[in-house]
């Protein structure tokens, strides 16, 4: 029990402490709720969902596991150490034991005991990780990429320190208070408490101190670990370790998005509309300033992407840093309503950058702490186009090409079914029965190479006997390239014009060529009025293979493939079994490449890349992620959408490697041989 | 500096033209109307010269009310104002065209006309210097750089082996080619913005027509591309470039 005096002092110090702690967190929480978009939403299932995640930290696992490790042991140690403070704090001012001497005081005692021990351990490795360790190299940012020269100048690495040696000292002081506590039993009784096995082992070191000795170290430890506490909290908003809390209440508001990348509808016909897109930070929705706070710096997303291993300006990781840093210089004036000075392309990044995303997902996908990078860059792509008309050059004739003649090749709409010459491919007014309505796409309309992949679907469809029909002259592009590019007026044009044409035709089930399509059919159209059931045509094909529909003869044994997961097909829709049920339907031997599935690599086509140069970086995307698939040995590089085969194909012929890249619907066609 | 720009609706490049009943005019049905990219390259250029030294840039188009279409695009693109010269149908006599447009030009107070050299329907290329002409101002066509100071503008002109700059006094008339310029792609902003601006229309004041179209017919169809394969096809294909193509 502590003195008369050091309880008031003591009393005094967290008052001061909590004063100053307010101004910093009362801040946080105004800066946020200046962010846009609707207010965010909780009710008790998101809560018990999100109470969950955080506890068992489920978005964690997904990559580096020796640190996922040796962060569980930190925190739920930490977690664990609330309940331990408090206890502290209870014994400090009262003559009592927390919990008591029974089972439960024991095991918590125990436990306690068991977490001090996991936490300095978890930590000691966390600090030579940092400094040591080879894989402190993850935690860089290359220096080609904007990073605020507050973070840069040692910023994160001292806020590391600051937190990583906290979290050493209140943790250690805490046990070497409880092994001074266990040697004066020791004085008293004989026997220290072996229940806490830790601390007893350590308390032997004690040994010949008499109990004034005992007395002063277990005072001395107290103040240090709850002191430490409340000199941390002020600090607490504006460390990286304030993700503890973030993360819980990122998991909490995270909007529930039909797909990873779903993006919301603007309202155009909203006559107030103003400001569209994001320019400055305090235009973000409230969910994505809660991502710099959550944002823990550990750059797995920057790892994951295709832009930043290629070489580009563009890291998702800096962003959120710089995020946060220019939150924390700027907060007192953005929590008192002023607009920010610079615009995020001040800032946060560049606008090479910007447009060097591939909007492929894995940054989303990859977040331990739930944070939607992707989102930032097409709500500041959004307001580039829409606000300034600034973007690459390259991209206009794709967008007029979408305004004009609805697809961005900007051909004429009356051949978009010049692919189909000669085979039969109905209309929907000509087969108005179809059970199937065939949303054929842009490229495979017009892309020489990708109509090979439409003929093939047709050959396929018709020998299966797949009643489908197609919408001809009807179809045009979903605008997904006009999306991803920030061109949500034009996305919104051609997401209107085809809702009335699909409404009318009412189709029972949709089938799309191309994994684009799929993602924008099926997941960003219903927000605006239109939900259908779509399908991509490999999971057709699984469905046809499983129901025996395609008679595949056994053909000669040909060499293995390797199936490259479309971002859009696997990360974005969760699409990855149906293509290799087809795969192994034709008994060919599928060999993987070290990043398939839903940790798929771009081809480096999505965003609207496809439609412009890439930016300047190191290498280029589909170079990199050809040489993945050539690596596999396989002789047959097999891809699901019509952008992925383009970009693959021209790396193929750029890397003379002599490997065929086809899309999974040719390889079965190719099966068929002529009789179909 | 104010600025008018004269420019036609067209049909997009990309329309697949189909001739109306009629034999000497195309149907309109499935029509993709943009501005003639011509047209577009003088809009933007006023565009950039009014940002530089000030004014307003005019838009004049000269047709039914389907061309305000286009007349709405350019004020999408940052134009001030836009008249519409009301007329039933687009006159296929350029003559009619430049009076009318002339017309409606005479007293605006202009410092610079600009338009594009041709149109890519008709293809005439007569407008620009017909309006110079009626007004007597000094006339540069297929202009591709284009500056202007202290009352007095210079053209650049790409010609067969050389590049020719000339000065002249304002106003002038100019017509102007593609590579003037790059044409922005008008932001939401201007998009709003130009919801609310106003267009006027006027009749058009419309001559009897001397030229007359007689007659309209598809092109000959072009005889399918021939493929030839192997080294030992090299003889035939030179004889054939030689005799049939005339190119070597
Ligand atoms: S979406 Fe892909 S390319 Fe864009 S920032 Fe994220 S990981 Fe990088
Ligand atoms: S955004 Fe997520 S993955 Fe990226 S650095 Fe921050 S916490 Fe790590």
């Amino acid at each position: 029990m502590l003195s008369i005096a050091e309880k008031v002092l003591f009393a005094i110090a967290v008052m001061g402490s909590a004063s100053l702690a307010y101004r910093g967190f009362s801040n946080v929480v105004k800066v946020i709720r200046r962010g846009t978009g609707e207010p965010l939403k909780v009710d008790l299932d998101r809560f018990f969902r999100a109470l969950g995640q955080w506890i068992i930290m489920k978005p964690i696992w997904k990559t580096r596991t020796l640190a996922d490790v040796f962060h569980v042991m930190i925190a739920w140690g930490f977690v664990f150490y609330f309940l331990v403070n408090l206890g502290d704090v209870l014994q400090g001012y009262f003559p009592v034991q927390f919990l008591g001497a029974g089972a439960v005081g024991v095991a918590y005692r125990f436990l306690a005991d068991v977490f001090s021990v996991s936490v300095l351990v978890g930590m000691v490795w966390f600090l030579l990780r940092r400094f040591a360790l080879g894989s402190r190299r993850q935690l860089v940012i290359r220096e080609n990429v904007k990073v605020m020269e507050a973070a840069r100048a040692g910023g994160i690495t001292r806020d590391s320190v600051i937190v990583g040696v906290f979290i050493l000292a209140h943790v250690g002081f805490r046990f070497l208070g409880e092994t001074f506590t266990l040697a004066q039993e020791r004085l008293h009784t004989g026997h220290g408490d072996p229940g806490q096995p830790f601390a007893h082992a350590v308390s032997g070191l004690w040994e010949g101190l008499d109990e004034s000795a005992l007395v002063v170290g277990q005072h001395v430890s107290w103040w240090l670990a709850l002191g430490l506490i409340l000199a941390f909290v002020p600090y607490f908003p504006y460390s990286k370790h304030f993700h503890l809390i973030m993360s819980g209440v990122n998991f909490l508001v995270k909007p529930d998005r039909p797909s990873l990348g779903a993006l919301d509808p603007v309202d155009f016909e909203d006559e107030a509309l103003e400001q569209i897109g994001v320019a400055r930070i305090e235009d973000l929705p409230r969910k994505h300033l809660i991502d710099a706070y959550a944002c823990i710096m550990c750059n797995r997303c920057q790892d994951a992407c295709p832009a930043y291993v290629t070489g580009k300006e563009l890291s998702p990781a800096a962003l959120e840093v710089n995020k946060r840093y220019y939150l924390n210089l700027n907060l007192a004036a953005l929590a008192a309503g002023e607009a920010s000075a610079e615009t995020m392309l001040d800032f946060a990044l560049s606008e090479s950058a910007l447009w060097a995303c591939t909007t492929c997902g894995a940054c989303v996908d990859i977040c331990p702490v739930g944070n939607e990078p992707m989102f930032d860059l097409l709500h500041l792509r959004r307001h580039q186009v829409l606000m300034e008309s600034a973007f690459p050059q390259e991209l206009q004739p794709a967008f007029r090409g979408m305004e004009r003649n609805g697809n961005p090749w900007n051909r004429s709409a009356a051949d978009r079914m010049a692919w189909a010459e000669g085979r039969s491919v109905p209309t929907i007014d000509e087969n108005p029965d179809a059970e199937l309505l065939w949303w054929v796409g842009c490229a495979p309309s017009y892309d020489p190479r990708a109509q090979r992949t439409a003929q093939a679907l047709a050959k396929v469809m018709n020998a299966a006997g797949v009643r489908f029909a197609v919408l001809g002259g009807r179809e045009s592009c979903t605008g997904d390239s006009a999306r991803r590019a920030g061109n949500e007026y034009l996305f919104y044009e051609r997401a209107q014009a085809n809702i009335e044409t699909l409404n009318e035709v009412a189709p029972k089930r949709i089938v799309t060529t191309c994994p684009h399509c799929l993602h924008t059919l099926g997941k960003e159209y219903a927000a605006m009025g239109g939900a259908y059931e779509v399908i991509h045509h490999t999971q057709l094909l699984a469905e046809l293979a499983a129901a025996g529909k395609l008679d595949l003869p056994g053909g000669e044994a040909s060499g293995a493939v390797t199936f490259h997961d479309p971002c859009y097909l696997g990360r974005h829709n969760g699409v990855v079994d149906e293509p290799r049920e087809v795969l192994d339907a034709l008994r060919l031997p599928v060999v993987e490449m070290p990043r398939h599935g839903t940790k798929s690599f771009c081809c480096g086509a999505g965003g609207a890349q496809m439609w412009k140069e890439e930016e300047p970086g190191a290498a280029a995307v589909n170079a990199t992620r050809f040489d993945e698939a050539a690596a596999t040995g396989a002789q047959t590089l097999a891809v699901g959408c019509p952008f992925c085969l383009t970009m693959m194909d021209d790396a193929s012929k750029a890397a003379g490697e002599g490997m065929a890249v086809k899309d999974v619907v040719e390889i079965v066609a190719e099966r068929l041989g002529d009789r179909a | 500096m104010n600025i008018a720009v004269c420019l036609k609706q067209t049909p997009d490049t990309e329309t697949r033209v189909q001739i109306a009943g009629d034999g000497v005019s195309v149907l309109e049905d499935d029509v993709q109307w943009i501005i003639n990219p011509y047209d577009e390259a003088a809009v933007e250029a006023a565009l950039r010269l009014t940002e530089a030294h000030g004014g307003e840039v005019t838009v004049f188009s000269l047709g039914p009310p389907r061309v305000e279409k286009a007349l709405r695009e350019a004020l999408a693109m940052g134009a001030h104002r836009a008249v519409r010269l009301h007329a039933d149908a687009v006159p296929a006599d350029p003559r009619v065209t430049a009076r009318a447009l002339t017309a409606a030009l005479r007293d605006g107070g202009f410092d610079l006309i600009l338009a594009g050299q041709q149109a890519v329907d008709d293809d005439q290329a007569q407008t620009p210097q017909r309006i110079a002409q009626a007004l007597d101002f000094a006339c540069v066509t297929n202009v591709e750089e284009l500056t202007v100071e202290g009352g007095r503008g210079a053209a650049r002109r790409v010609l067969e082996g050389v590049q020719e700059v000339s000065s002249f006094p304002l106003p002038a008339v100019l017509g102007v080619n593609l590579r003037l310029n790059e044409p922005r792609y008008p932001s939401f902003k201007g998009i709003m913005q130009a919801k609310r601006k106003p267009i006027d229309v006027i009749e058009a004041e419309l001559a009897e027509p001397k030229l007359v179209v007689e007659r309209l017919a598809y092109p000959p169809e072009k005889a399918a591309g021939r493929v030839f394969e192997g080294v030992e096809a090299v003889p035939e294909v030179v004889r054939l470039l030689h005799e049939e193509a005339k190119v070597i």
